[in-house]
């Protein structure tokens, strides 16, 4: 048992160190001087106290969605969807505001309501895709791909429609909330609000899924839908609750983006971090305890690799290739274990 | 092909599974394995197959010492390998299934192959349709395809991982006629079993594992007391009969007819007391499979009622079911019975009411402990299932089982376990008959049947015999049965 | 492997792409090789030759590119602005970032002013937000660094007679009155149309996108009704906006293929409203094809090389000399926050050094056609002014009075298209 973890813990740092290799070489191969490029990174990630809030900026939603991702893959399920959960979240919390922002209730509470309305949101969106899933039989992959369009469709519906800014035809996004229902941010726009809520999610999902039945269902449901509905396990009913949990915190994610981060709504608010929470994910292997330090490396790789814009004038798409990378090297190194060490 | 193994070393962990096993196996040999659950049987076997590597040893095939570094490598060296537990079956048609193993030829013949298939079938008597679905087949049936499926793929060394739970009476002798036509022709068998007997009509000589090693070899035929000593190390005596005092009205069938895809039965009528235990005879995929489901609310039946302790059930699901106190083991333990990934501690807390929201960790390896020592399970609570011996994931199968219960249904609850687990697992399950639990059983073994059950009910293709009472029937009156005779002249056993 | 894995399998692969789509740029990657070769290149150049021959302070700027750096339009005019910096006061150093906008997947969930303080990280002292998208986070980051200089090019929060002006002392507000290159370029196109009908490619709606088509608009009226002699009902003028100053795929319409459909109804001149140079590529497309299809460029002043044959011209920003006195003043300390409306330099429109606006005749533009565009911005450097009522809106009030002359404010908030033209006026 003890040695499993340190031989797994050995393939997992020897993709690391074949991951940094490789991108070292492409490094190299576009005129940056490996060395100083990682420099550059680390300084453009946490050189000024600015960057370090632009890297936690990013990182509360990326932990909200990996720790979203997670529960579904404990149930077995591929909730590629997380994307359009999020910007229904997103959608949602904008939709509140609006509502609510000519009142006379005290923003706290508008803030708050845009909150929970956005997880709703975001847990509504799931459910289609569980209820596609479970009801059509369609497979959550693809479900969970055509919400995601349905989702852009619909922001961008909005964006240039019922919620555009007076005067304007603009992708830039909806009319902004008035500033009362800004969520409050420290620096260059963190709110402490998203971030504590965020780790507060990492610390739940991690409880949920190691400490509590509910979790130790969801995994056996994940692992063997069969035999856990012999073992007595509302299976389906499992499957759905995993998708409404994971559509919560990924419409969370989206409510923190429009009320701490951009204060209105705009194509593309999800930005990827759906899709990269699936990724981190992986790279963790599913287990929660890790999601904290590598989703931080994976926000302070986005923020600091600007750098590597403005000095060496790189592509914008190097951090995720060292992303991608990573991951893919990971899962190799998994398959070689398996292969060479049975499957222990 | 002369198979030699050479100081095989297997460890899991601080488990020495195979310590130092030498064997010799000349071309054209049958060579019998026998040995307790958790010997260390498919764990050499894997290594041979290649499915794991060995710590040490050597393998030498036809005097060469030879790497087999994955069960694709171990075929095309000409060793095939049947399982015990086939694990990975895909919705996918059988015809697929066998063109998936074969390399080379993008776009294969189909037509030549589905003629292989049937043509192979014709020769053991196996009814597969090659067009047919793979997940549709029963436990048998897909051990049925797995052979030939490597008898097609070339294979010279057949390793044969307790094949026989599966199939009926004249299907294995079949069996046995082709393995011994094969070894004719110079290939070598290696049949892994639990049932002396079968070893002892097939095998030209038997190797005994215990523990990891091997204790030694005997000719065939060779003295049971003796060789069930070599296995266990010790004396085994069957369990005794226990008398039957009926309880009250556990379960009644009236009027009862399901279907599957393939059968459709009606007219069965049932009335089960407590502390009763039914045998359900018939070849594997007679419909002892639907009737079992439809006994739990896993199926749901086209016409008639089922009471539970005198509740109307009828149509309700199998989670109100198991409310009443109705449980069930299917037979196929690794894909609907027990959850790979998941450890032995975990099954036990999913099987147990909850308490709270939080499971507690101590009180879950405590259940575990009492379970595994109760149950003779060699594990430990944080293996997980799929690390278990066949045998073991048996055994802890049967230990998920709750008390207190009213009625038992379990498919071949006894496969794969070795002769001391069986009789140790029919005690405790006799045991909670006492206490008024009933008991419904599938079995292809028919001493199982008439060793255990009060009565037994005989499947053959749709049609279903009164529960006959166990006094009345014979070895050979039941094999009639199971293979469609006898069924005019059929006095109902007396109805309770 | 079962049918689980491999759907696993085909998951994965979609997270790929997806990653990989989604960290790509947009536009313009493929043309980017050559130029990264070249760019540091001469940056360095410029830096190493002000260390060696000035005594001077290296003063270092960053620009936030709505664009790619190299996109022959917007973006590219502004880039090409700071080199003209980087040669004309030594010491001076450009950093920039492209594709910078809201929701760029360049940058998952970074805001301009998060990007502005990446640049001043690397020593910037102004930073540039090149595009409207950016207004809210330029005044953000210009009140919350007083010590950094903010420029703001197409924006207005230090017009103090402007409607949204706020107090921001670092900060100066910069456009060309490209109102005059627009009618240039509708001048052209009236000229050139046979079938009277042309159409705008116009990016997002609002003041200034307005105001420009509308100018355009403006300028081809004039250009038909008073040197052809034709009667002005009988040209139409479309706009057709996309949503944003560039394609992005999914989210905007496709300029493409809003070309395509001007073309193909009928509109045989298409002038580009938006950053990217669709609109001539198009054009060419239809010409290449046997059909008589023109385009007028927009922004950047090489842009016509995209296309020579079909390209009738290009009305250009040269934002050169206005970063120059901004950075000198902020240099010499006699910096003053504002801002500066700048029109061509009507000596010559063209020249580098001196106009803010400028206008390239293409090689499309007919000898004939080409007399008439000289006389009639010598008209305009004479002194005429389209801007002159009577001048209705879209919708028929009067917006300007018959002999009235529009103010500023009138001209940059303008608030609908005007009269004759088809499109919408706000989105719908
Ligand atoms: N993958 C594995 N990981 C860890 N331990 C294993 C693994 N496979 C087998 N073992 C252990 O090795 C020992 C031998 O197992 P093996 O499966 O060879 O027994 P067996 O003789 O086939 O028994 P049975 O008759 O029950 O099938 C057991 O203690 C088992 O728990
Ligand atoms: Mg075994």
């Amino acid at each position: 048992m003890k040695k499993n973890v340190w031989v797994n813990i050995g393939f997992q740092a020897g993709a690391l160190v074949l991951a940094l290799l490789i991108t070292t070489l492409i490094l190299a191969a576009a005129g940056a001087p490996p060395l100083k490029a990682y420099g550059s990174i680390l300084n453009g990630a946490f050189g000024s106290s600015n960057n370090i809030v632009a890297v936690l900026i990013t990182w509360a939603p990326l932990l909200l969605t990996t720790v979203g991702v997670l529960i579904t893959f404990s149930a077995g399920l591929w909730n590629i969807g997380v994307e359009g959960q999020m910007t229904l979240g997103a959608i949602f919390a904008t939709w509140m505001l609006r509502m609510l922002q000519d009142t006379n209730l005290p923003p706290a509470l508008i803030i708050i309501l845009g909150i929970l309305w956005g997880m709703v949101g975001g847990a509504l969106w799931a459910s289609l895709a569980g209820a596609l899933k479970t009801f059509g039989g369609v497979n959550e992959i693809f479900g969970g791909l055509g919400l995601n369009f349905v989702s852009t469709a619909l922001t961008i519906y909005l964006v240039f429609g019922p919620w555009k800014r007076p005067g304007v035809g603009s992708m830039s996004g909806t009319q902004p909330f008035n500033e009362a229902l800004w969520l409050p941010t420290l620096g260059t726009g963190l709110s402490p609000w998203g971030l504590g809520l965020s780790i507060l999610a990492v610390i739940l999902v991690y409880l949920l899924l190691r400490g509590t039945y509910f979790g130790l269902r969801l995994k056996a449901v994940g692992k063997n839908m069969k035999a856990s509905y012999l073992l007595g396990i509302p299976t389906w009913q499992y499957s759905m609750f995993a998708f409404l949990l994971c559509g919560a915190l990924a419409g969370l994610a989206g409510a923190i983006q429009v009320e701490s981060v951009y204060h209105r709504l705009l194509p593309n608010i999800s930005n990827g971090y759906g899709f990269l929470g699936l990724l981190v994910a992986m790279l963790i292997n599913y287990q929660a305890i890790w999601v904290i330090p590598i989703a931080l490396f994976f926000a302070a790789l986005n923020v600091g690799s600007v750098q590597l814009q403005i000095v060496y004038k790189m592509d914008s798409s190097f951090a995720g290739v060292l992303q991608d990378l990573l991951v893919l090297l990971v899962l190799l190194g998994q398959g070689v274990r398996e292969r060479f060490l049975g499957k222990a | 092909m002369r198979v030699e193994l050479r100081n095989i070393h297997k460890y899991f962990g601080k488990n020495h599974a195979n310590a130092g096993i030498n064997l010799d196996i000349p071309s054209g040999t049958i060579q019998g394995i026998l040995g307790e659950n958790g010997a260390g049987k498919s764990t050499l076997m894997k290594i041979l197959s290649g499915y794991f590597y060995a710590d040490s040893g050597e393998i030498i095939l036809d005097g060469k010492a030879i790497t087999i570094s994955s069960p694709s490598d171990a075929i095309k060296h000409g060793i095939g390998m049947l399982h015990q537990d086939p694990l990975d079956f895909p919705p996918m048609r059988l015809l697929d299934n066998f063109l998936l193993g074969r390399e080379g030829g993008l776009f294969p013949d189909r037509k030549v192959v589905a003629r292989d298939i049937q043509t192979l079938a014709a020769q053991f008597n196996f009814s597969l349709d090659p067009e047919a679905y793979v997940d549709t087949l029963t436990v048998g049936e897909r051990q049925q395809l797995e052979i030939l499926r490597l008898l097609w793929l070339g294979a010279r060394v057949l390793i044969l991982d307790e094949p026989t739970t599966g199939i009926s009476a004249s299907q294995k002798a079949k069996l046995f006629e082709t393995l011994r036509t094969l070894a004719g022709q110079g290939k070598t068998i290696i049949f892994v079993s639990h049932k002396l007997e079968d070893v002892e009509v097939l095998c030209h000589k038997v190797a005994v594992l215990r523990s990891g090693q091997l204790i030694g070899e005997s000719p065939v035929p060779f003295d049971h007391k003796k060789m069930v000593e070599m296995m266990f190390g010790k004396e085994i005596s069957l369990g005794d009969r226990y008398p039957l005092n009926a309880g009250g009205k556990v379960l009644e069938l009236k009027n009862l007819a399901v279907e599957d895809v393939r059968l459709h039965m009606e007219d069965i009528h049932l009335d089960l007391h407590g502390g009763e235990v039914i045998g359900l005879a018939g070849m594997e995929g007679s419909g002892q499979g639907p009737f079992i489901r439809a006994c739990s609310g896993l199926l749901r039946p086209v016409n008639g009622r089922v009471q539970v302790n005198g509740h109307d059930l009828t149509g309700k699901s199998h989670h109100i079911f198991k409310r009443h106190g109705v449980s069930f083991l299917p037979a196929s333990r690794m894909e609907e019975g027990l959850v790979p990934g998941l450890t032995l501690t975990e099954h036990f807390v999913l099987a147990e009411k909850t308490q709270g929201v939080f499971i507690d960790h101590a009180k879950g390896t405590k259940l575990a402990e009492e379970r595994i020592t109760s149950f003779n399970i060699r594990g430990t609570p944080v293996s997980t299932v799929e690390s278990l011996s066949g045998g073991n994931q048996q055994r802890a199968l049967l230990a998920l089982l709750q008390t207190p219960l009213s009625l038992i249904l379990l498919e071949h609850p006894t496969r794969g376990l070795d002769i001391e687990s069986t009789i140790y697992i029919w005690s405790k399950l006799k045991e909670r008959c006492k206490q008024g639990t009933s008991i419904i059983f599938v079995s292809s073994d028919l001493e199982e049947i008439l060793q255990y059950s009060d009565r037994v009910m005989v499947f053959f293709s749709g049609k279903v015999t009164p529960p006959l009472d166990v006094a009345t029937l014979t070895t050979e009156k039941l094999g009639q049965l199971i293979g469609g005779s006898g069924w005019n002249n059929l006095n109902s056993g007396k109805s309770l | 492997m079962n049918r689980h894995n491999l759907l696993k399998v085909m998951g994965l692969l979609m997270i790929f792409t997806m990653v990989l789509a989604a960290c790509g740029t947009p536009t313009a990657a493929p043309t980017q090789a050559p130029e990264q070769t070249e760019a540091p290149a001469a940056t360095e150049a410029a830096t190493e030759a002000a260390v060696t021959e000035a005594p001077a302070e290296p003063f270092t700027f960053g620009i936030l590119l709505v664009g790619a750096h190299n996109d022959q339009g917007w973006s590219q005019a502004h880039y090409d602005a700071g080199q003209y910096v980087e040669q004309n006061i030594p010491g001076s150093k450009m950093l920039y970032l492209e594709n910078v906008y809201s929701g760029s997947p360049s940058y998952p969930g970074q805001t301009a002013s998060q990007l502005a303080e990446q640049l001043v990280s690397q020593g910037a002292k102004m930073i540039i937000f090149n595009s409207d998208d950016m207004k809210d986070e330029a005044l953000k980051f210009a009140q919350a660094h007083p010590d950094i200089y903010v420029l703001g090019p197409s924006m207005d929060w230090t017009w103090k007679d402007g409607k949204n002006y706020q107090e921001s002392p670092n900060q100066i507000d910069i456009m060309g009155r490209m109102e005059y290159g627009k009618m240039m370029a509708g001048c052209a196109a009236a000229l050139t149309t046979k079938t009277g009908q042309i159409g705008y490619l116009g990016p997002l709606i609002n003041d200034e996108t307005r105001r420009l088509a509308s100018s355009a608009y403006l300028g081809a009226k004039y250009c038909w009704t008073n040197i052809l002699g034709k009667n002005a009902a009988d040209l139409k003028f479309k706009v057709t906006w996309i949503g944003f100053w560039f394609n992005i795929p999914g989210v905007t319409s496709d300029p493409s293929q809003v070309a395509d459909d001007f073309f193909n109804s009928g509109y045989d001149v298409v002038l580009s409203g938006i950053d990217t140079t669709e609109a001539l590529v198009e054009a060419k497309k239809m010409h290449d094809a046997g059909k008589d299809t023109f385009a007028v460029a927009y922004d950047s002043p090489g842009n016509c090389d995209v296309a020579p044959d079909v390209c009738l011209g290009v009305p250009y920003f040269n934002w050169g000399p206005s970063y120059v006195a901004t950075i000198k003043s902020a240099m010499d300390g006699t910096w003053k926050e504002g801002f500066q409306w700048n029109a061509p330099d009507w000596a010559d429109i063209n020249n580098k050094d001196t106009s803010a606006v400028g206008f390239a005749k293409g090689q499309g533009l007919s000898a004939d056609a080409s007399a008439n565009l000289d006389k009639f911005i010598a008209e305009l450097a004479g002194g005429l002014n389209l801007w002159t009522g009577p001048i209705s809106l879209q919708d028929g009030t009067v917006y300007i009075a018959d002999g009235a002359v529009a103010t500023d404010q009138e001209i940059w908030y303008l608030p609908q298209l005007l009269e004759g033209m088809e499109g919408q006026s706000v989105s719908q």
